[in-house]
């Protein structure tokens, strides 16, 4: 078993993070219109047959998105979902563009470094069905 | 009540959308600072070459594309013509002008009622279309929640309202006190919702330093 299934998730400490980027984050993600125009600047939406789940908005929506309506309160299982989310659904190529102005790739990166403090993140030996890039 | 909720409320509504909107922006300026972005020159601060009319078109056009007019042309047209609409048919509205007249002894230029009758139709059909995108499309429909039918019906009411009002269609006072309050409905939630997209587009596009940037803002957060 590896570290990653044992250690306990800091609840408390995801807050934190959560709080100490809310001004910036929340914003973002109060003021997207969810009009889906980002999508196609996303070379990942492309190449998989315009799956949205590989939207950027999506992406956002239902990782830091979801850890902000949780307000930090998730387990294991929650954080291991979103790293499929924002390490094998995006490459943090920076490309995504929304026209209102939102920084896409600073909510995915954040929403990896909560991911990463918790020790969640992709191993380098890990089996999964589809290529982490 | 007509004197309560075209009255008071509504000025409460102004001063709630007014400082709700200053609120929000001086939040924005304090939450970001001052920074120096290193960036390159902006496409129009190479020495300027004299270009023929033809040529400054095709350089438009050009600039095009790799853009959201090429890629997804309908819905910036609808889009464009939805925002424009939305913003010149209430200023430039003959009764509210005359409301204003009435209150402040001040109004603007009023355009011909037929004409924002036109804007208020077009800005239906904009809110049809972006309501089949939300229900039909599946990128859009993957991200849409209840929340996004309430905005856009919050945009779409005083528009719905008035039109019904403007062609005395229904009871004319039910309907009146409807669009009054569907108007302040919205101007209350502009600062605090989705809709406030209307202030911050403004501020991400032209203050935070990025690649998108249409100036050279140099804020960051």
């Amino acid at each position: 078993m590896s570290s990653q299934e044992i250690k306990p998730i800091d609840t408390e400490e995801i807050k934190e993070m959560l709080n100490r980027q809310k001004g910036k984050m929340k914003r973002y993600l109060s003021f997207c219109a969810h009009c889906s125009l980002c999508a196609e600047s996303c070379f990942l939406y492309r190449t998989h047959n315009k799956d949205p789940q590989y939207m950027p908005s999506y992406k956002v929506i239902q990782s830091l998105g979801k850890l902000y309506k949780k307000r930090g309160k998730v387990d294991r299982r929650f954080l291991i979902e979103i790293k499929g989310i924002v390490w094998r659904n995006c490459v943090l190529c920076g490309r995504c563009y929304c026209p209102i102005g939102i920084h896409v790739p600073s909510m995915i990166a954040f929403a990896r470094s909560i991911c990463r403090s918790q020790d969640v993140y992709p191993q380098i030996d890990e089996v999964s069905s589809e290529s982490w890039l | 009540m007509y004197d309560l909720i075209g009255g008071q409320l509504v000025s409460t509504a102004f001063v709630v959308f007014v400082s709700g909107l200053l609120y929000q922006g001086s939040r924005f300026f304090k939450l970001t600072k001052k920074k120096e972005w290193i960036l390159p020159p902006l496409a129009g601060a190479e020495k300027r070459v004299k270009k023929t009319v033809v040529q400054y078109i095709v350089a438009g056009l050009t600039s095009l594309q790799g853009t959201l007019w090429k890629t997804d042309p309908l819905m910036m047209i609808v889009t464009s013509v939805f925002h424009v609409c939305l913003i010149l048919a209430p200023i430039f509205l003959l009764g509210h002008n005359m409301l204003l007249d009435q209150s402040w002894g001040l109004s603007l230029w009023s355009l011909p009622e037929s004409f924002t009758n036109g804007l208020t139709i077009v800005v239906l059909i904009c809110a049809a279309f972006f309501m089949m995108r939300r229900l039909f499309l599946a990128r859009v429909r993957a991200i849409t929640s209840f929340h996004d039918y309430f905005v856009l019906l919050i945009a779409v009411a005083p528009f719905l309202t008035g039109f019904l009002a403007y062609h005395q269609w229904f009871d004319y006072r039910i309907v009146m006190i409807l669009h009054i309050l569907a108007g302040e409905l919205m101007l209350i939630t502009i600062p605090f919702t989705k809709l406030g997209h209307m202030l911050f587009f403004f501020l991400y596009r032209f203050f935070i330093g990025s690649e998108y940037s249409f100036t050279r803002g140099n804020r960051t957060w």
